[in-house]
């Protein structure tokens, strides 16, 4: 058994040591320059064409953000609750001239003094026609509007 | 240690849920990587500062970071297929992937663990879309291989393989090194031919330091018993 251990270790280490002459296989100059040359005519053929997309942007100039994404999470949460205080009081304090919150004194196109009066609103006016009087001043038959055939009326009874 | 053969056929869930692997930085303390004798990687300006100015669309800093580690890359790949064509194109399609994931790389670990990590699932997933055989296409030993003490004790008199040719010994060995499953294959080239240690590697592949071990030990047990009739 420790014969065979022997042995298998000292097969292992020729075998070592072919792999170590494996070291002094050269590859040829040429081709290996014109290896070099091909990946370099490559890689300027692929940066022509690369369109820098937004993420590849701001990874170049926010490097911090990508290098810490919980930072960069927070930062950006930080940066929406700024943004939402900041424009919750610019709400509050802004008088616009605008819209809903225009003030009608400032119209050149509203004039209080010379408005009509009959543009007030919710009043009907009826129209006052002549003659107009109920047929019936009696309401034993009922409403003395309704018109009811009572008999003939001669006129001046 | 950890029984690799308990970990059954799909051990690496992560290399096949994440395709290209760009997407997530290893956390965790850098543990540093060997350096790279090819390349100049100690000279000029910090991995950071290029990978900073690569972001912000300097294609010049990219280039300073593909020459830096274009040879490891490159190795990584070559070792992973023992054929250089393939080898090249992972290369070049690793090095693009990287320009394109490098907006979202946040510097968590380092840009060479990064992109890595990157050619380790590439390449994986590259041999199993291809599902096929591919040829061994070898790049040629440097002359310098036989001043290495490791070649002297391989081809010395007492040596099983002193009867073998240089070129007979390579394909045997990466032959045997293809015939390995990706995991074991995996941790083979990245720890005994990339030299990175067993920590980094349980970070890139996402397993533990006894479960790289284990597939470690299993994978050059393996290669032995391929390279076994050769041994005699």
């Amino acid at each position: 058994m420790t014969d065979g251990i022997d042995s298998a270790s000292g097969m292992t280490g020729m075998v070592g040591q072919l792999m170590h002459l494996k070291r002094y296989e050269r590859p040829d100059g040429a081709r290996m320059v014109r290896n070099r040359q091909n990946i370099m005519r490559e890689v300027r053929e692929l940066q022509r064409n690369r369109r820098k997309s937004l993420g590849d942007l701001l990874e170049l100039n926010m490097p911090w953000f990508f290098a810490e994404p919980r930072y960069g999470i927070a930062a950006l949460f930080v940066a929406f609750a700024a943004l939402q205080y900041v424009g919750i009081n610019a709400r509050h304090s802004a008088r616009s001239q605008t819209g809903i919150y225009t003030n009608p004194g400032t119209l050149t196109a509203y004039d209080r003094t010379t408005a009509p009066a009959y543009t007030s609103t919710n009043t009907i006016s009826y129209p006052n026609l002549p003659g107009n009087v109920p047929l019936f001043q009696d309401n034993r038959f009922g409403r003395g509007d309704d018109v009811q055939f009572v008999g003939r009326i001669e006129a001046g009874q | 240690m950890v029984d690799d053969e308990q970990l059954g056929p799909d051990a690496f869930p992560e290399l096949e849920s994440d395709e290209d692997g760009e997407l997530e930085d290893l956390s965790g303390e850098e543990e540093g990587l060997p350096p790279d004798p090819d390349s100049g990687e100690s000279a000029g300006p910090a991995d950071e500062e290029l990978v900073h100015k690569a972001q912000q669309g300097d294609v010049h800093a990219f280039d300073l970071l593909v020459e830096r580690y274009h040879g490891r890359i490159y190795a990584l790949t070559y070792n992973m297929t023992s054929n250089r064509e393939d080898a090249e194109d992972l290369t070049q399609e690793v090095f693009v992937k990287a320009f394109e994931a490098l907006p979202r790389f946040k510097g968590k670990s380092s840009f060479y663990t990064w992109i890595y990590r990157i050619a380790v699932n590439k390449t994986i997933n590259y041999r199993k879309k291809r599902n096929r055989k591919r040829a061994l296409s070898l790049d040629a030993f440097d002359h310098d291989i036989k001043t290495d003490p490791a070649y002297h004790d391989l081809t010395s008199k007492g040596s099983p393989l002193r009867n073998m040719s240089l070129s007979e010994l390579q394909v045997k060995l990466n032959e045997a090194l293809q015939h390995l499953s990706e995991k074991h294959r995996t941790v083979v080239v990245l720890h005994d031919m990339q030299g990175i240690p067993h920590e980094e590697i349980a970070k890139m592949v996402k397993t533990s330091v006894g479960t790289v071990r284990s597939r470690l030990f299993y994978a050059r047990r393996q290669m032995q018993a391929e390279l076994s009739e050769f041994m005699k």
